[in-house]
């Protein structure tokens, strides 16, 4: 069993973890960089630790973090998502230090950060994989190559860094002039975002939808499903919107569920994970990466199934085998998840950090909040830009849709530019409304950032009265 | 209850009306003697207690008020008329009407006048018409379109004193009406200068009556020199079937007699207040009384009744104006040098009646005369009221030498000012622009769809408009604020709460926490509906020394 852990993040999935923690028993450790010294979730742990100055840097430091795990007596570290989470160093270097990490071990986390090597452990198995080649070698032979699967299977084809992830290092080519240019220039860029500038080639699907599954296996080899995640709605690859189930067709569903179970037991996988598709327009499903972490869109299962994802991490971690089987899961209802951040939408999704003058939130029946601040918070320009997280669930998808809307109209938030409003211009729209979206989604509707930010009435008065009582008199009856 | 009504019902009740009606006139008690700024939030309150009060009608809109509305008071000059409506059920609403001047000074194109009638006919139940040179055909597409849509028309004469203001001539006046509108009218008598004895006043009445038996006489009067109460009396025992009063609570001068007073003095002659309820009349002022004290900083630097009118000649809404600018421009001990001035230049000029738009061209004449020399800088609406522009002189027409001062002023042609007259002159239609083009113009400045009231205010007031939209997008509907905050002077208390409620009745509370003062802004922290917000205002630095209060 694990008695003290420390929690390797900040923010919302570090609060997220707290709880869980919390609910099991276990005391909790939140570390933080002096740049972060007034996060939420350092006043949510039962002790806190400084790691460094910051910003960002010391959060990587696993040899920090190690350390304050052993100052404050934990025996066990969550790494979250982000940061750490998928360095194959960590679970190693926590081990060592005679920690528990929660998360599956190096080895898996190496095999499923490499695009090849998590490929041809599929391939053993039977799931499907997009088209695609090995490594590229670097020069004429690597360009011979690409020409070739070109010519075989046609355009797009995307370049993917074998190090990217997360929608990073990926290019798109349309033509053999784009791929040849592309070939070097993604070299490049892995070489710098990653330090590895291994690439390769995959084909791409038109209009295809995201589709994953969430999974969890224990250390005696018992793998479950919990399920699928569309998360189709995204922006340059990053996803905004996640909604669990996805609406596949029942035998589709089973079939890509059935397909995770067996990839993640070919990679001999433990702890919670999540295996990802590609889903053509005929719901040809493709494997295309596992993400060996606990996910933000997680949340979205854990309402549909009431499921606890975070409580059984930590239970698998501790040693334990899974108490439930797969038949005793079971979907019910809808559940929408998107991430309100500090964000210009109508400036290019610039973030926008800031003083948090004034933060209300929704409530009632089938809204859960996964939040990172407080109402007097200044949201620190060095990390992410999120808010909350806001999750609804629904008995179908037309009432998860209208109590997403209800819950957007359920904010106010002063102070900083968030992305809510742009959100409400999806919960108009009436692809959306149908539930008719792919990944192309907003790129072909340009529209919806054509919104109005509606000011509230009380609060054009109450500037009003602000103006009399900076003049002394109003200005506006002269 | 009068609403619901046909035109031709609500004038057979007047006609067969045993008792006298009378029509309490908000709109001209704020503009005559408060500059217009009685705002809805008063309006609202004594609204219940008026509808009560068995008033033939309720008179909130035109004259200046669509104006001043606009530009002052930040309210929607329909949105008011709505609100009033509602809030008074019983009551007709009244709106006054500068004939083919409109709401505003100078005359609009027959389509625009048209449209705004139409427009604003959608809440007016009662028009009452004049024109400043008594020109019936000024008046005749306003009175058309308030027919056409079904409205009780009062076409009313500006009444005046002197030689050539007769019976005969406001008889002539009376039957040009009824050749213009028919007998389904009621003919009015205005007297906006507060002038003539009882007696002058009831023989009109009695004259007209004689010609027109079947035609009600309404009788609109100021309280300017005292006098309006015995005006009433006369007008009333010789005929008239409604008067125009105010509430006693606004402690008015230059408006109209109190309806109190006025009730109580014709017990006195034995008419018994029929269908009025007195107790509601009460009522109403003692909320007004309260609400007075918000619009005491617009009221006339000289307060009390004003004798000199008989004189000076202008009308209620234009006393207080006069006194106010000559004391922005240091004359005000020279008041009565100009009241002479102004004497003079309303005898000179035709012996017009001093009422909108006319009382604005006589009454900066007179002060331009006193400042510059006698017509030595005059305006362009002076010129173009010599210019027959508004229409012909009733009487006679000024001397020669002011035709040629006033038009050759300036003049680079060298043209003569009888060659300018017989080219220049005459009331002619004035063009109007396509409304679609108009339409687009403005859609332009707006950047999205105007809605056809929002047209109607532009084709009125264009830049005014405008400026408001713009103000409604900003600060929204201000008009729910109190006037004790409208009009606050000084900064607020911390701690100070203020109360109101909103458009579908909900009750709103804005706490000020805190007010900080730094160089070059004021931030002021607020609890707005109970959640904590700050605003930060840049202001001037010399407000910084302001005190609370």
């Amino acid at each position: 069993m694990i008695n003290k852990l420390l929690v390797a993040n900040r923010g919302e999935i570090a609060i997220r973890i707290i709880r869980s923690a919390q609910e099991l028993g276990i005391k909790t450790v939140a570390i933080y960089e002096e740049t972060d010294r007034f996060a939420l979730h350092i006043m949510k742990a039962d002790e806190a630790v400084c790691i460094g100055p910051g910003p960002r840097k010391d959060y990587l430091d696993i040899d920090r973090i190690i350390h304050a795990a052993k100052e404050t007596g934990a025996d066990a570290v969550h790494p979250g998502y982000g940061f750490l989470s998928e360095n194959p160093n960590f679970p190693t270097k926590c081990r060592e230090a005679g920690l528990i990490f929660v998360g599956p071990p190096s080895d898996i986390i190496w095999n499923m950060g490499s695009k090849v090597i998590a490929r041809k452990i599929m391939q053993s198995v039977g799931v499907p994989l997009i088209p695609g080649t090995e490594n590229l070698p670097p020069g004429n032979d690597g360009e011979q190559k690409a020409v070739e699967f070109a010519e075989q299977h046609g355009f797009p084809i995307m370049i993917k860094a074998v190090s990217g992830g997360g929608g990073r290092g990926i290019r798109v080519v349309n033509s053999m002039e784009e791929l040849l240019k592309g070939l070097k220039l993604a070299r490049s860029e892995a070489r710098i975002s990653f330090g590895n500038e291994d690439i390769y080639l995959e084909k791409g699907i038109n209009r295809p939808r995201h589709v994953e599954v969430q999974i969890l296996a224990d250390n005696s080899g018992n793998v479950i499903h919990m399920g699928t995640r569309d998360c189709s709605i995204q922006r340059r690859h990053q996803k905004l919107i996640e909604i669990a189930p996805s609406a596949l067709p029942p035998l589709v569903e089973e079939n890509i569920c059935e397909a995770a179970v067996r990839a993640a037991k070919a990679a001999g996988y433990v702890n919670a994970g999540t295996v990802e598709f590609l889903v053509d327009e005929e719901n040809n499903f493709y494997f295309l990466e596992v993400n060996t972490r606990i996910q933000v869109e997680h949340t979205v299962t854990e309402m549909v199934t009431g499921i606890d994802i975070v409580r059984e991490q930590l239970l698998i971690a501790a040693g334990e085998t899974l108490s439930f089987k797969q038949e005793d899961i079971s979907i019910r209802g809808c559940a929408i998840e998107l991430r309100i951040n500090a964000e210009d939408p109508k400036q290019g999704f610039i973030p926008c950090p800031g003083l948090i003058e004034v933060y209300q939130s929704p409530g009632g029946h089938g809204i859960r909040l996964d939040g990172a601040v407080y109402q007097g918070y200044e949201i620190p320009r060095f990390y992410d830009s999120l808010i909350v997280k806001l999750t609804v669930y629904g008995f179908n998808w037309q009432e998860a849709v209208d109590r997403l809307r209800r819950a957007l109209d359920g904010f106010n938030i002063v102070g900083v530019k968030t992305t809510i409003p742009f959100y409400k211009a999806i919960v108009e729209e009436e692809d959306f409304k149908k539930r008719r979206f792919d990944t192309s989604y907003i790129d072909s509707h340009p529209e919806l950032l054509s919104y109005k930010e509606k000011e509230e009435e009380i609060d054009k008065l109450a500037k009003l009265i602000a103006e009399i009582n900076a003049h002394g008199y109003n200005p506006h009856t002269l | 209850m009068l609403r619901g009504k046909t035109a031709k019902e609500v004038l057979d009740f007047v006609r067969d009306y045993k008792g006298y009606l009378l029509t309490n006139n908000e709109r001209d008690v704020s503009q005559s003697d408060f500059k217009g700024r009685i705002m809805p939030w008063t309006t609202l309150r004594a609204a219940a207690h008026r509808d009560s009060a068995g008033y033939f009608a309720f008179e909130i809109s035109g004259g200046a008020s669509v104006h001043v509305d606009l530009m002052k008071k930040q309210v929607n000059p329909f949105e008011k008329l709505r609100l009033v409506r509602k809030a008074m059920p019983n009551t007709l609403i009244q709106a006054g009407c500068r004939s083919h001047n409109l709401f505003g000074y100078r005359p609009y194109p027959e389509d625009v006048i048209r449209k705004v009638i139409a427009s604003f006919s959608e809440y007016v139940d009662v028009w009452r018409v004049y024109d400043f040179l008594n020109h019936i055909p000024n008046m005749k597409t306003v009175g058309e379109e308030a027919l056409k849509a079904g409205k009780i028309l009062i076409p009313s004469l500006c009444f005046g004193t002197g030689p050539e203001h007769s019976n005969e001539f406001y008889l002539e006046k009376a039957n040009e009406i009824v050749d213009t509108f028919g007998k389904d009218i009621i003919i009015g008598i205005k007297n906006h200068s507060a002038l003539g004895s009882p007696e002058k006043i009831a023989s009109l009445v009695e004259a007209i009556k004689t010609d027109f038996p079947d035609i009600p006489i309404a009788y609109h009067g100021h309280n300017t020199d005292g006098n309006d109460l015995a005006r009433m009396v006369a007008a009333i025992r010789a005929g008239a079937k409604i008067v125009e009063v105010s509430d006693h609570g606004f402690g008015a001068w230059y408006s109209q007699a109190p309806a109190l007073s006025l009730i109580q003095v014709l017990e006195d002659y034995g008419y018994e207040p029929l269908g009025l309820n007195v107790k509601e009349i009460i009522k109403t002022s003692e909320i007004i009384r309260q609400e007075r004290r918000y619009y005491a900083k617009f009221e006339s630097p000289f307060r009390g009744v004003d004798p000199l009118v008989r004189a000076h000649r202008l009308t209620g809404g234009a006393v207080s104006m006069a006194y106010e600018q000559a004391e922005k421009l240091g004359l005000l001990p020279r008041i009565n040098e100009i009241f002479e001035e102004l004497a003079m230049v309303i005898k000179e000029l035709g012996n017009i009646w001093p009422v909108t738009p006319g009382s604005q061209i006589l009454w900066s004449t007179a002060v331009s005369n006193i400042l510059y020399g006698r017509y030595e800088q005059p305006s362009d609406d002076l010129k173009r009221l010599l210019l027959g522009k508004y229409g012909p002189f009733p009487f006679y027409d000024p001397p020669e030498w002011i035709y040629q001062k006033v038009l050759e002023h300036k003049r680079t042609d060298g043209k003569k000012w009888y060659d300018i007259i017989r080219t220049e002159g005459g009331l002619r239609s004035t063009s109007s622009e396509k409304m679609s083009d108009k339409k687009r113009e403005f859609e332009t400045e707006l950047g999205r769809e105007a809605s056809d009231e929002e047209f109607v205010l532009f084709l009125l007031f264009p830049r005014d408009t405008v400026n408001f939209i713009k103000f409604v997008d900003r600060y929204g509907k201000t008009w729910h604020l109190p006037p004790s905050v409208w009009f606050h002077e000084g900064r607020f208390e911390d701690g100070t709460r203020i109360t109101f409620s909103d458009d579908k009745g909900k009750l709103h509370c804005i706490d000020i926490v805190s007010t900080q003062i730094a160089e070059n802004s004021v931030k002021t922290s607020c609890l707005v509906d109970y959640h904590f917000k700050t605003y930060t205002v840049p202001v001037d630095t010399k407000v910084r020394t302001l005190r609370n209060g």
